[in-house]
């Protein structure tokens, strides 16, 4: 336990109640019971998708193409559901397994063509973007299936179905990086490759697996996205590839790769996600929501980048240096 | 001897970091025309005295005396300015540029208009080349160079500026045997002129060789300071360590007569050719040769890293075959990489993922690991081979390179591999350090494992096997037993090549 919740949780966690803080002490609305349970919803398609967006960077990859991935998961679901006839209980498990095999692809390219994921997920970015658009001449499908909209809008107890959802994949992902071999094989080819080829990590299978993965988590965000509205469109997911990275970077992961912690990335999510919710209730333009979130994330990483001089400067505030900062400088000595 | 003023001299120079007393009332004269070796484990302090010569850091106090008289070096452009120039270990040349770009980098003569003047730039490196007696031309991309080249071009760089007093850092910790030696020629010339040189190195058998003075430092504080011509290596080695340690190479004979790896005629597309071997069990087998011999190459051939394009390896007298590393980790080799830092070690690990990580397969039950088994082994290996105990909190980028080393070898402890292979296993590391290595390989080879030692350091080589087989080209020219080599003559059974490098490739 102590390894799942350790230290790097701290500043991401923080920085969430922080910013939490502020937009609850600005603006009324923010702790009523309905804005709350609205804000689950919103942190849930984002928060998802940045699991296997965090997963790939963990290995000192990118993953840009899931926005794309979403638009074009949607327009198949909708086709399923609306032209082809397929029920909605076969036709769910098959975006997943779509949404799987369309990452398995792009890893395959990216780890076996030795082509960087940079590349391989923008192309992919571009193409998924492209081939949504030849569903039904380019325009969006409407009312697909009435037991849609319960799977993103339903509540169990009480609590909104995705929710459990985030719940749900959130323990899964944190057991798998922490506790398997699989997620201990991410680690090390993301800190080191030429070392994890030769202590026998078949390294291109792994790489290629975080695709995979990323592929399914994407496929559960494309759901909701339908569910909620309904619907499937080519003009899904602009930009939810950028919000999941920022996300992940928010939350601390280090985009060389090897370093970061999965739960961060939740808190990364809701961190952007309630200064977004606070700008919403305030009536801020979406022109500054944008800018907004350009800060948070440069202030994120640069807190990152900046720790010890920040602890440093705590240090000399308070009178007591972290045990952490004066042990590097006898490094450094 | 010399009545000569020295050219620069510290007097009690104190330097302290938080919580380290770096330099304690540090001593030293260098005089023109002089090798001056500076010794010492890790930590002892040289790379503080470096720094404050060559003007990054500033003494708390004492003084320095340039010629005699009191100066301050203020910044590295003042230290330049005083004719001092320093040849730090990582290398500090750009390799897309040309050799003579980098001699003048930061330096560039420029015409009447702020341009800069090639003509000069070309003509000037040229004769540096040419004074140095190296064979290359200034246009040559610096990347494309020998890594002993590049050192070369590093150390024009300081001839450009016409640097009266020259500190060099391990200048050669990455150079093969004649590369050293032509290496120690300029250094020679260079001392002909009256250069002043501050020579810092972990290898004594050079120190021996070329060093006329050493100053020996510990802790911070000069323990030794002589003028003697003739050094005697296992006194400095005391003196540096602290305390006899009785033999500087501690080997212990447990070959035996089973035969455990035999290898035939094995050859790969990486120039590997005709290699053929036997490794019995308890035994060190050296590979000696020169860089670019093809030492590594064989040690990939046996791991699997490359395909094997001819031959046959046998374990224990069955044949086997390595598709990939996994393959023949499984079998039980393993592989200790020349550079811990590139292909070691993993930085964003504690000891613990960095000791198991070959080994996750046999850690894990249907993929879920077994994260108390895990701690429990490490914490034994690092009370075993005294690794510091940091190592069980921190990531593996804070310690030591000596620590560093023993959590790789710990690697292949805890994954129980019967053949291991060291490439370059001690360098780097401080003379402490290579000595735990060597108990290490002692303890290894007395339960029954082999070991294949490959090092540039040939007393080490020397010392260390039971047997070795020169590499050249990429094949292995003879084996013999180390009792029946000297020193020279491995030197000049390694370095006996007819064909030697092109030269033109580079002019």
């Amino acid at each position: 336990m102590k390894r799942i919740f350790d230290t790097q949780l701290i500043g991401p966690f923080a920085a969430m109640v922080i910013v939490a803080l502020i937009v609850a002490l600005t603006t009324e609305r923010f702790l009523n019971p309905g804005n709350l349970s609205n804000l689950s919803l919103q942190v849930s398609i984002v928060a998802l998708i940045a699991i296997g967006s965090t997963i790939v960077i963990f290995a000192a990859g990118i993953d840009l193409s899931s926005g794309s991935m979403v638009a074009l998961l949607t327009m198949i679901l909708a086709q399923m559901l609306k032209f082809v006839g397929i029920p909605l209980v076969l036709a769910l498990p098959l975006i997943l397994l779509m949404g799987g095999l369309l990452g398995l692809f792009i890893g395959l390219i990216t780890a076996y063509g030795r082509i960087p994921s940079f590349i391989t997920t923008l192309a992919a970015l571009i193409a998924f973007r492209g081939l949504a658009l030849t569903f039904n001449n380019g325009s969006p499908i409407f009312s697909l299936d009435p037991a849609l909209e319960p799977i993103f809008y339903g509540k169990l107890f009480g609590v909104p179905m995705p929710f459990f959802y985030l719940v749900f994949f959130y323990v899964l992902a944190a057991f798998t990086m922490n506790f398997t071999k699989l997620g201990r094989e991410i680690y090390a080819v993301g800190g080191n490759p030429a070392a994890a080829v030769l202590t026998g990590i078949n390294v291109r299978k792994v790489q290629t697996t975080t695709f995979v993965i990323a592929g399914f988590m994407t496929a559960v965000g494309a759901i909701l996205m339908s569910a909620r509205l309904n619907s499937g469109s080519p003009n899904y997911g602009q930009t939810l590839e950028l919000q999941a990275i920022a996300a992940a970077v928010v939350g601390g992961a280090s985009l060389a790769g090897g370093r970061g912690n999965i739960l961060a990335t939740l808190m990364g999510a809701m961190t952007i996600v309630i200064v977004q919710n606070g700008l919403n209730l305030n009536a801020a333009p979406s022109s500054v929501q944008n800018i907004v979130l350009g800060l948070i994330i440069l202030l994120a990483v640069g807190i990152d980048m900046w720790r010890a001089e920040i602890s440093g400067l705590m240090g000399r505030v308070f009178g007591r240096p972290s045990s952490q900062q004066s042990s590097n400088v006898k490094k450094e000595a | 001897m010399t009545p000569a003023t020295p050219l620069w001299e510290f007097v009690d120079i104190t330097k302290a970091y938080p919580g380290v007393l770096a330099n304690d009332k540090v001593c030293i004269r260098l005089m023109p025309g002089s090798i001056h070796g500076l010794l010492g484990e890790n930590g002892c302090g040289k790379s503080t005295m470096i720094k404050t010569l060559s003007g990054v850091q500033q003494p708390d106090s004492g003084q320095i005396l340039h010629n005699c008289k009191p100066v301050t070096i203020s910044d590295p452009q003042a230290a330049r300015e005083l004719g001092v120039a320093t040849v730090f270990q990582e290398f500090s040349i750009v390799p897309t540029l040309s050799v003579g770009e980098n001699i003048f980098l930061g330096n560039m003569p420029r015409s009447r208009f702020g341009v800069i003047d090639w003509t000069k730039v070309h003509n000037e490196a040229a004769r540096v080349l040419a004074e140095m007696d190296v064979d290359v031309s200034p246009e040559t991309i610096t990347g494309s160079l020998s890594v002993g080249e590049q050192q070369l071009v590093e150390i024009a760089k300081a001839v450009a500026m016409d640097a009266r007093m020259i500190i060099l850092d391990e200048p050669t910790a990455a150079l093969g045997e004649d590369e050293i030696e032509r290496l120690h020629q300029l250094l020679r010339n260079m001392r002909e002129r009256g250069t002043a040189i501050l020579y810092v190195s972990h290898r004594l058998d050079e120190v021996e060789r070329i060093v006329d003075e050493v100053t020996i430092l510990r802790n911070g504080c000069v323990v030794r300071a002589s003028g003697e011509t003739k050094i005697n290596v296992s006194e400095i080695v005391s003196a540096m360590v602290g305390e006899d340690i009785g033999e500087h190479y501690p080997k212990e004979r447990n070959a035996t007569k089973d035969i455990m790896l035999e290898a035939a005629g094995l050859a790969t597309n990486l120039g590997v050719k005709d290699v053929s071997f036997s490794l019995h069990r308890g035994e060190v087998l050296g590979l000696g040769g020169v860089l670019g011999s093809g030492r590594t190459e064989i040690a990939r051939a046996l791991f699997g890293t490359d395909e094997l394009t001819a031959g046959q390896i046998s374990l224990n007298g069955k044949p086997v075959r390595f598709r990939r590393e996994i393959d023949a980790i499984r079998a039980g080799l393993a592989l200790v990489p020349e550079n811990r830092k590139f292909d070691g070690l993993f930085f964003n690990f504690r000891a613990s993922g960095n000791v198991t990580a070959a080994s996750l397969g046999g850690l894990s039950r249907f993929g879920v690991l077994n994260l108390k088994a895990e701690e429990q082994a490490t914490h034994d290996l690092i009370r075993d081979l005294e690794i510091s105990t940091q190592a069980e909190e921190k990531t593996v980028n804070y310690l030591s390179g000596g620590n560093q080393q023993k959590i790789v070898i710990a690697r292949w402890l805890f994954s129980a591999s019967d053949i291991l292979i060291l490439d370059e296993p001690t360098q780097g590391i401080d003379i402490g350090a290579k000595i735990a290595v060597y108990k290490l390989i002692n303890r290894l080879t007395r339960t029954g494992k082999s070991i294949i030692l490959i090092s540039s350091d040939h007393d080490e080589l020397l010392a260390m096997s039971d047997r070795i087989a020169v590499v050249q080209h990429g094949t292995i020219v003879r084996t013999v037993d180390a009792s029946d080599l000297t020193h020279d003559d491995l030197v000049r059974a390694s370095a006996d090549t007819p064909q030697s490098k092109p030269k033109e490739a580079f002019a």
